[in-house]
């Protein structure tokens, strides 16, 4: 388990402010967050590169903040792999056992496994300028699983390499962590790593955690506007609630009011996910509490998705299949009707810095 | 515009290399062979490489550590630290040369190292010196511009391996700058053999005490022995050909000047 306790570290631009966070042993964690939120600094300062300032680091209930980077059993991968060019992939591998002046013959076997494990030894004999990204990217998750770390960070692993082999990488990623039952700690700008891997995630802001916890869990409910924004929640409405009941009434400033399965008043933030929306050409009787009324004013196609905008008074996001876009007929100026259930919506205070 | 620069680049090609080639074929060969044999060349070329030899190693020794923490450490007076470690870099050697003469032969500091059997004025000892000091900027510079160049990441991968800071340095960052050092220190040692003002300052001119090829150059021209200026005029024009090859061969990933 790594501990961390209101770890403070300033570098130059990046900082990192009191951030505490527990993982735990073979979780799969991601930390989200825009550019210059601190991400890499707090990954270096995990594996000892730099020295916090403040604040105190645990491995397994042994302090480990003043230990040097080679103490500490932790792996890390950086976004353009950083492969040693003067040395094969093989010699890259087994770099980490030289160093610890494993036995020649141990040496050979473990680099041997990590061929096995990456599939990579047809390359062993290769320079890193030869290889491609994904070729670079499995040679320097050996580098660093050689040495059978207890936790394995990855700084952006994936950002260097295309769609595809994206998808292969993030497939790797799980049965490695499966194989090894390493705890791994990563960084991304990708959702789709997001949904595929992680346990649980943090979103990072200005150097601080703004939020933790089950990646569902922090989709549903994001603390402020800052983490519903940065998740690409589509639509985010400000409005005032009232209490009816158990439920609450939210009017927005601009359109008709709606019903949320919530307890909080006063000025609130309602975020609804794109794809909780239902859309119809005629009002239907359902359990869902709200039906407005609405018209087109955008169709986005993505992907095998389309996302519709309509004017409801606000505006609101639905998350669409082509296939029912286009059974509906849906066009700019067509009137149709937004279904939504109040236990969709997440309702938030206005506390935050906005 | 692209017609009158490609005949100003023909033309200063064909005068450069009719100027060396008419310097070379200027002797016959056997009287060339012949000079090149005399004793008195022999001995400067025996010098010449002797001490630029010695002045390069010192050179890598002190420019690679010094180039390091110009690149990777932030500390009070970077700045003016990096302007005087270069400053002999645009500084006349002549300048230089006398500026060594007066710290050696008149300060208390100098006058120490003498009587410490550290005699460097008019002696083949203060070719060493005169050369380290001229050419350890240049050293400096290009092991500076190459350490700055690799990314820290490298060793900060190489630290998480179980290196710890040395062993970063030399398994990772100094391999990776390799290219860097052999053309600084061919770069070097090319300037090294050719150095005249500020080996002629501190060393004096001595025949066959502190001859070096320039050296020797100079004082057979000073006396119109000509044909022996010329042998060593013609290893000089080797050793630049070869120095500059090499550095254009590496030139690729090394920003030298």
């Amino acid at each position: 388990m790594l501990r961390i306790e209101s770890l403070s570290i300033t570098l130059g631009e990046f900082s990192v402010r009191d951030v505490s966070l527990e993982i735990r042993s073979d979780e799969y964690f991601i930390i989200l967050g825009p550019t210059g939120a601190g991400k890499t600094v707090l990954l270096e300062t995990i594996a000892g590169i730099y020295t916090p300032y403040a604040g105190k680091i645990f491995l397994d209930n042994m302090e480990i903040t003043a230990r040097e980077p080679r103490e500490r059993n932790i792996g890390m991968v950086y976004q353009d792999y950083m492969l040693f060019p003067h040395l094969t992939v093989e010699e890259n591998i087994a770099f980490g056992l030289r160093q610890k002046k494993v036995p020649a013959d141990e040496q050979r076997d473990r680099v041997q496994e990590m061929h096995d494990l990456m599939e990579i030894g047809h390359l062993a004999k290769r320079y890193p300028g030869t290889l491609s990204g994904g070729e670079q990217q499995r040679v320097a998750l050996a580098r660093a699983l050689v040495l059978r770390p207890e936790i394995l960070l990855l700084d952006e692993p994936m950002s260097a390499l295309d769609g595809r082999t994206r998808d292969k990488m993030r497939r790797e990623l799980a049965r490695i962590r499966k194989v090894t039952g390493t705890t791994i700690v990563q960084i991304t700008h990708h959702f789709d790593d997001v949904f595929a891997l992680a346990d649980r995630i943090a979103i990072m802001r200005e150097g601080r955690i703004v939020q933790v916890g089950e990646t569902s869990e922090v989709f549903l409910h994001p603390v402020d506007t800052f983490v519903a924004e940065f998740l690409g929640i589509s639509n985010i409405i400000r409005g005032r609630s009232v209490r009816e009941g158990n439920i609450a009434r939210i009017a927005p400033a601009r359109g008709p009011a709606f019903t949320a399965a919530s307890s909080v008043t006063g000025d609130v933030v309602a975020t609804l996910h794109a794809e909780d929306v239902i859309l119809s050409k005629a009002p239907f009787e359902s359990s869902a509490r709200n039906c407005l009324p609405g018209t087109v004013t955008e169709i986005v196609p993505s992907g095998s998705t389309v996302r519709v905008v309509l004017d409801a008074g606000f505006p609101l996001t639905a998350l669409l299949t082509r296939e029912s876009c286009r059974d509906l007929d849906l066009k700019q100026g067509s009137e149709v009707y937004a279904t939504f259930k109040a236990t969709a919506i997440h309702v938030m205070p206005v506390n935050d810095r906005e | 515009m692209r017609k009158i620069s490609l005949a100003l680049t023909l033309i200063l090609f064909l005068v450069i290399s009719g100027m060396l080639l008419g310097l070379l074929f200027y002797s016959p060969l056997s009287t060339l062979l012949a000079s090149l044999a005399s004793p008195e060349i022999r001995f400067a070329i025996l010098l010449s490489l002797i001490t630029s030899v010695v002045s390069t190693l010192i050179c890598i020794a002190i420019a690679v550590p010094v180039a390091w923490a110009l690149a990777r450490y932030q500390f009070f007076g970077k700045r003016i630290a990096t302007i005087v470690l270069t400053l002999p870099l645009t500084l006349p050697p002549l300048v230089a040369g006398i500026a060594l003469l007066l710290f050696f032969g008149t300060t208390p500091w100098g006058k120490a190292l003498d009587s410490a059997g550290f005699a460097v004025i008019f002696t083949p000892l203060g070719i060493i010196v005169a050369e380290v000091f001229v050419n350890l900027p240049y050293m400096v510079r290009i092991m500076r511009s190459t350490f700055a160049a690799i990314n820290p990441r490298f060793e900060h991968v190489a630290k998480t391996l179980g290196c710890n800071e040395t062993g970063a340095f030399f398994r990772v960052s100094l391999p990776m700058a390799r290219h860097g050092l052999i053309a600084g220190t061919v770069i070097t040692w090319s300037k090294a053999m050719g150095e005249f003002g500020a080996v002629l300052m501190l060393a004096g001119a001595t025949t066959m005490r502190t001859e070096t090829l320039p050296i020797a150059l100079y004082l057979n021209i000073s006396t119109g022995d000509v044909d022996l200026a010329i042998a060593a005029a013609t290893i000089l024009i080797l050793i630049s050909l070869v120095a500059l090859c090499t550095v254009e061969y590496l030139d690729r990933d090394v920003n030298v000047f």
